[in-house]
């Protein structure tokens, strides 16, 4: 800067202020224009590739997102966070969000098919795509991922590894080209591929870290690179600039804003300090709906989220079916519902998530005994059912475990209580305990009755649910169920590939499950979802199911 | 004087060994295995195998016998390692760096707050008592002892989200880094926290200055021809200080306490959130050090409001 000065060529003259004035004054006209008419992003049109579902979407901005942004590491396979890592990642393939996850689409696959036998499934992979490290992507690290998840290492805790329990083998053709051998058939197999947990590492970053990746934010594929992370406060997140796919993300940046409280999150959307929220509380849901000129919500099935009693099925007299059935019949699904309506909104479901293909309609299910709002009926049949297991007076003592939730202890348990006393005379003692302690008595099986959450599917599909949940010996199976007709009915539902023979195998099983009664299902839940109205590409409108996932679709109207 | 502190913090030692084996053996006590589940919203709760279970304790350190387990907390914190939280993996000296000025603010304003209003307020109800004005302060200061201080910062973040959409910051901002943030974030608690320990020595001064406002000395002042301004001020508000004193100091720590269940009614991301969480995940390690912290703080205050007497009454003398 000195030497310009000494050289005197920087003199401001008249001549020379008029000139630069006039500059500006032009450059900053012409940058006013442009800002004001900008060219939007190009349209979406491209169908199988993820796109904002609204015309001309506009890029750049930072999108504040608000919800439970905390890991407790980073390896996604072993149980970490997967809907904050998963910004950063791809899989091979994603449920579409321009119409509402209802069609899966390619991700880092390009194509794939199945084989007549549909036993093999082989993927095309994408080329020319980069870890953020620069490391290439190829067949190797779909291989080495999908490897450790089916076939982890000693010690590793693979919490994925069950659902893919039908893999034989996972080998790469070439250089881009990946195929999965399967033992059998499995009709949701392509579906098990698209939850934001089914990431793909790089091989070079597993291998470098032992094959644990507990520790290491490892360099994914993703439309969003790591910048930053304060610990049980927010991650920060930037655009990755060379991303494989130009048209995405649509913002800039991503702050993942920690607020574990639902009520928190709410007032966080409508105070304007965050921008989406995929789950806030029901009462800041209620206020959203009065402000439709700041915010918009709405409501969708949460796939992976119920509320059941576990019954014990080892434990006298509840292994008799006719005693559980009973209970099934007799307490009133509609009353706990109500009672729960000021805590969060749960569905009447029958035995998987309203958001399934499978599932009965609620016209259905309201006529069912069991289901139907008019007990009398029910109640009837259900104390004849205890008088043949010969329990007809009722039965004592029962050990009813709760979680000193508030919700749980405080209303929902209370009310089974009631609603058991007062219709088959089954008095139960309620035991509260912390949240955290229910996992080992359910491990246990120190308990007759039990609230809980656990009942669910990882994926759209109920297949992978069932299997964990109702089928013997199954790893979430806490009501100790175990029924060798159902199990064979199962067997027969997960390697059908025929879906209209599926549905009706699924309608079978329900009804299997209804006169067996494993457990209570009171139903799955709703979920609650609030935006800022600058916030677009979610297509939370169109949505399906609940899914907290990837935000690379998002884009900011401001 | 100095050796009155020495003596003091030499006193101390043996109650901070006691905090620390307390607090080990209530989180061994205490049931609730941090390791058993894997849990994430959303993605619910994998069970983890014995074999997970076993692989997990190990390269946490907890398959060693309890004693050892004590004995390496208590030399690393002596060396000045307070270890890692076990869930986030984050060095717990860190957590305190970060979260410990908001909360520390916050009952520091509480306590500035608590004395801005309470000590006017007990003041004037034992110089007019038995007035109307007295009676209206007794009604409002029992009003607030009586409600719960999470309950005033339910209301104030409610209150203000309905009227003003408007809610107090839930992220980090210092004082030093960004005035007008941390001012909003920590206003709410410290009013929360504040008008309840306000109501609290409203009461204490009051009582206090009445049982002054009776001694021979107060009277002599009156007799001397003093005026009351001066009575009031230099003679009887200094002596009935103690009382005051020896509640700030207690309250201090009541209000470290207090703060877990504000910070979470106003989502503050302080120390007392991060304590109300790692009790939820039973994160062993950030919950002993965190109740230490506490404990020392609580501990050392009292040293200051102990040492602190000989200033306002020089008649106490430390041997």
């Amino acid at each position: 800067m000195s030497q310009r000065r000494l050289n005197g060529s920087d003199k401001v003259n008249r001549r020379r202020f008029l000139k630069t004035a006039a500059g500006t004054t032009a450059g900053a006209a012409l940058t006013a224009w442009s800002l004001k008419h900008a060219k939007p992003a190009k349209a979406a049109v491209r169908s199988d590739r993820a796109r904002a579902a609204e015309p001309n979407p506009k890029r750049g901005g930072v999108l504040k997102w608000a919800g439970p942004a905390e890991v407790a590491h980073f390896d996604v396979h072993q149980g970490a966070f997967r809907f904050i890592l998963g910004q950063m990642y791809n899989n091979l393939v994603r449920f579409n969000p321009a119409d509402g996850l209802k069609t899966i689409i390619p991700d880092l696959a390009e194509s794939w098919k199945t084989s007549p036998d549909g036993k093999t499934y082989s993927f095309k992979l994408r080329d020319g795509v980069k870890f953020h490290d620069g490391t290439p992507f190829s067949s190797a690290d779909v291989v080495a991922t999908f490897s450790r998840i089916i076939f982890p290492p000693a010690g590793m805790a693979s919490i994925y590894k069950d659902q893919f329990a039908a893999v034989a083998k996972v080998e790469a053709i070439d250089r881009l080209n990946v195929r999965f051998i399967l033992k059998e058939p499995q009709p949701y197999f392509l579906e098990l591929f698209t939850p934001s947990s089914m990431i793909i590492y790089s091989k070079k970053a597993l291998d470098e870290n032992n094959q644990d990746l507990r520790k290491v934010i490892a360099p994914g594929t993703g439309a969003f690179m790591f910048k930053e992370r304060k610990v049980a406060e927010k991650w920060v997140m930037v655009r990755n600039p060379t991303y494989w796919d130009p048209e995405i993300p649509y913002v800039d940046g991503l702050e993942m804003l920690h607020i574990p409280a639902w009520t928190d999150r709410g007032t966080a959307v409508l105070t304007g300090q965050a921008d989406y929220s995929p789950n806030v509380s029901l009462e800041t849901h209620a206020e959203g709906l009065k402000r439709k000129d700041i915010v918009g919500t709405v409501r969708y099935p949460g796939e992976f989220n119920s509320y059941q009693v576990f019954i014990n099925n080892e434990r006298k007299p509840f292994n008799d079916p006719r005693v559980r059935r009973a209970i099934n019949l007799a307490v009133s699904r509609q009353n706990l519902i109500k009672a729960f309506g000021t805590q969060e909104p749960i569905m009447l479901t029958r035995w998987m998530s309203h958001a399934s293909e499978f599932a009965s309609t609620l016209k259905e299910i309201e006529t069912i005994p069991g289901y139907r709002a008019d007990k009398t009926a029910d109640i009837a049949e259900a104390k004849k059912l205890m008088a043949d297991a010969g329990v007809a007076d009722g039965i004592k003592n029962v050990d009813f475990v709760s979680a000193s939730v508030a919700p749980h202890a405080e209303i929902l348990a209370p009310a089974f209580q009631d609603e058991l006393k007062r219709t088959l005379g089954i008095e139960t003692k309620i035991r509260v305990m912390e949240r955290a302690l229910l996992i080992e008595e359910l491990k246990k099986g120190t308990f007759d009755m039990m609230v809980n959450t656990e009942f669910r599917s990882p994926i759209g599909d109920p297949g992978p649910g069932w299997e964990m949940c109702l089928k013997t010996g199954g790893s979430l199976n806490f009501s100790r169920y175990a029924n060798a007709e159902f199990d064979k009915l199962l067997k027969q539902i997960n390697s059908e590939t025929n879906k209209a023979k599926r549905k009706q195998l699924f309608a079978h099983g329900m009804t299997v499950l209804d006169q067996t009664a494993p457990l209570y299902l009171i139903g799955f839940t709703d979920h609650l979802p609030m935006w800022r109205n600058t916030v677009k590409g979610h297509n939370s409108e169109a949505r399906g199911f609940s899914e907290l996932g990837r935000v690379d679709t998002f884009w900011l109207d401001r | 004087m100095r050796k009155y502190l020495v003596q003091r913090l030499l006193i101390a030692i043996p109650t901070i060994v006691g905090v620390t084996v307390l607090i080990f053996v209530a989180m061994r006590v205490l049931p609730g295995d941090p390791l058993s589940a894997i849990s994430g919203e959303g993605g619910g709760t994998y069970v983890l195998s014995q074999e997970q279970l076993q692989a997990a304790r190990k390269s946490l350190g907890l398959d060693r016998p309890y004693v050892v387990q004590y004995l390496d907390w208590v030399g690393d914190i002596l060396r000045g390692d307070l270890g890692k939280s076990f869930w986030r993996g984050e060095p717990i000296r860190e957590v305190i760096a970060r979260r410990a000025p908001i909360t520390g603010q916050i009952a520091l304003m509480a306590v500035i707050l608590s004395w801005i209003i309470g000590l006017p307020v007990g003041l004037i109800g034992a110089l007019w008592r038995n007035s109307w004005t007295d009676y209206a302060f007794r009604l409002v200061v029992t009003l607030f002892m009586a409600i719960p201080s999470f309950w005033v910062g339910l209301m104030i973040v409610l209150s203000l989200v309905l009227t003003l959409t408007w809610r107090p910051p839930l992220t980090i901002a210092y004082l030093w880094d960004d005035p007008v943030r941390n001012l909003q974030m920590t206003a709410g608690p410290a009013l929360a926290l504040g008008v309840a320990l306000a109501a609290m020595m409203a009461r204490i001064t009051r009582s206090s200055v009445l049982e002054v406002l009776g001694e021979d000395y107060v009277r002599t002042a009156r007799a001397k021809g003093l005026r009351e301004r001066i009575v009031v001020w230099r003679h009887a508000l200094v002596n009935a200080m103690l009382p005051i004193l020896t509640v700030t100091g207690t309250a201090l720590g009541a209000l470290l306490g207090g703060s877990v269940a504000v910070e979470r009614a106003f989502g503050v991301p302080g120390l007392g959130l991060a304590l109300v969480f790692a009790v939820a995940e039973r994160d062993w390690m950030l919950i002993q050090n965190l109740v230490l912290l506490y404990g020392v703080i609580f501990i050392f205050v009292n040293l200051v409001v102990d040492v602190s007497y000989g200033w306002f009454d020089p008649r106490i003398r430390y041997q």
